[in-house]
């Protein structure tokens, strides 16, 4: 039995096991009724502490569903609650010439963001689509995070598509954002084959079976915990990722040491 | 501060025919994860009753229940007119097999859930006050149907299970806001965000019934977020227990 479910179980949040959130969202959204998704600093604060959430990283709804607004709805939130919050850049393809103004403003906003947000499924175009490049080289060179929305069987970003991006930014810290989802053999392949790419955990344990498959093959150092938030919660997750069966230490790894050593630098 | 005891509204025991990570093949299988959990009794049905035949998969779903007053049953209904599995001794047949409940794939099992179909025998467990579990996870009904049941039977106890990964407080806050007899289980309410607590405050936890989703979903993770949601210890008691518990009192087999 995983030592830290007791304590969880007990207190909500566990002291010596922080955890980050590295994959969330800010802001309402049109498919969906978010009971949080309206960002007030400080009920987004105390939503986080409740769970021992020590930093949430986010790309809002907004940023990566308008061009109109683009990455200011980002930079407007992080700015109101810094302890807690970075985001990523949201990149839309289809506007490349945004995409190129970002990646000239990056510096600007270091103390915003931590690397790129890709949507390709929504925005349909695919993650090695040259609309991307910029952004792809300056992670590349840079040493950021990139998340991706990653889905088996996707054309846009399917298991193939990462592995082209994989192989050409290895500078690049390449976040899965769930994974691949169900096509758990290749996302276990591109861990083994690619140290810069990590599996994030968001939609992965809402059924059983997939974090043990991903688990057994590479173990837990190439995996994050994410939640969609304010689509997910914390605590539900947690409780799911200790109910997969790990030990102390690779729970360790996957709430906050892997996330650590990622945001090395960057925070 | 009294505890809070956990009764599972929704398990299945059986492994499904395409295999399934962590499903248990019988009574015994269910009974050391529940202890496992901290689960002190649960509604169980088989996945045979789904996947196979109803008629067999009820038979075999007594059998297994019946080896622990841990565990209560749920049958799956066809319609009434074929007398596959609704004859005249049904209530006494749920009642002697320690039943209580029942479930209904209308989409897979290959007929319509409405009142041409099941107008009598709806009518009938509504005045019984036996509830009738319908589940969103397998492409069984629609929200249209579901709409047009609670339509038709106002007074029918229904436990909807299973409501989806997206939210859906759309879907179903219409119904609990107009059918006082209409649940929500829990297990993927308690996975979206502030979802059991915004439920509670708009309409009391009176309407949220504990389920884990075992073996599709992991315990722990309904189990922590109740634990831990933003509503007062008797609200959480209520959700864990009491309201299956209420439910079940008022049935009359």
């Amino acid at each position: 039995m995983n030592s830290l479910w007791g304590k969880f179980l007990e207190n909500g949040r566990v002291k010596e096991c922080p955890v980050y959130d590295m994959h969330a969202h800010m802001g309402s959204f049109n498919r969906i009724y978010l009971p949080f998704g309206d960002f007030n600093p400080e009920i987004t604060k105390s939503r986080l502490e409740r769970a021992g959430i020590k930093m949430l990283i986010f790309c809002s709804h907004w940023t990566l569903f308008s061009p109109d607004i683009g990455n200011r709805a980002n930079i407007e939130v992080v700015r109101q609650l810094p302890d807690k919050l970075r985001a990523y850049c949201g990149l839309n393809p289809n506007y490349p010439e945004i995409i190129e103004k970002d990646v000239e403003d990056f510096e600007k906003y270091r103390d915003v963001f931590v690397g790129f947000k890709l949507l390709s499924d929504y925005h349909q175009k695919p993650v090695s689509h040259e609309n991307y490049s910029p952004a792809w080289k300056y992670a590349d060179k840079k040493g950021l995070i990139v998340l991706l929305h990653t889905w088996g069987g996707s054309q846009f970003d399917g298991p193939e598509q990462v592995r082209i991006v994989a192989e050409k930014y290895p500078g690049a810290k390449i976040l899965m954002g769930h994974s691949c989802h169900g096509a758990w053999d290749e996302t276990i392949q591109l861990m083994k084959d690619f140290p810069n790419v990590y599996a994030e955990l968001c939609a992965v344990v809402d059924d059983r079976g997939g974090l043990e498959q991903i688990m057994d093959a590479c173990g837990s150092k190439q995996i994050v915990f994410g939640t969609d938030w304010p689509w997910f919660n914390h605590h539900y997750y947690i409780g799911a990722v200790i109910d997969s069966g790990i030990s102390d230490q690779d729970a360790h790894n996957i709430f906050h040491r892997n996330a650590e050593k990622l945001l090395e630098g960057l925070i | 501060m009294e505890k809070i005891e956990f009764f599972d509204a929704n398990v299945f025991i059986g492994r499904p025919h395409n295999g399934m990570f962590g499903a248990v093949n019988n009574s015994e299988g269910l009974f050391e994860e529940m202890d496992k959990q901290g689960i002190s009794r649960a509604i169980v049905w088989h996945i045979f009753q789904y996947e196979g035949s109803p008629v067999e998969g009820n038979r075999i779903l007594a059998e297994e229940i019946s080896k622990s007053d841990r565990f209560y049953g749920c049958w799956t209904i066809l319609p009434p007119q074929t007398q596959e599995i609704i004859t005249e001794d049904f209530f006494k047949q749920m009642k002697e097999n320690k039943i209580v409940c029942l479930n209904v794939f209308p989409d897979w099992h290959r007929f319509v859930m409405d009142a041409v179909t099941f107008g009598d025998f709806f009518q009938q467990i509504s005045e019984r006050n036996i509830p009738l579990f319908l589940t969103m996870g397998r492409s069984c009904i629609s929200w249209d149907s579901l709409y047009r049941l609670m339509r038709d039977f106002p007074r029918l106890t229904c436990v909807l299970c299973d409501i989806g990964i997206w939210g859906v407080d759309r879907y179903t806050w219409p119904l609990l806001e107009k059918f006082e007899n209409f649940y929500l289980e829990s297990s993927q309410l308690s996975l979206e965000e502030g979802g059991v607590e915004a439920t509670v405050k708009r309409f009391g936890s009176e309407r949220i019934i504990f389920g884990t989703g075992f073996p599709v979903r992991y315990p722990k993770a309904s189990i922590l977020q109740l634990v831990h949601a933003d509503i007062s210890q008797q609200d959480k008691i209520n959700i864990a227990s009491k309201n299956l518990e209420r439910i079940l009192k008022k049935e009359k087999l």
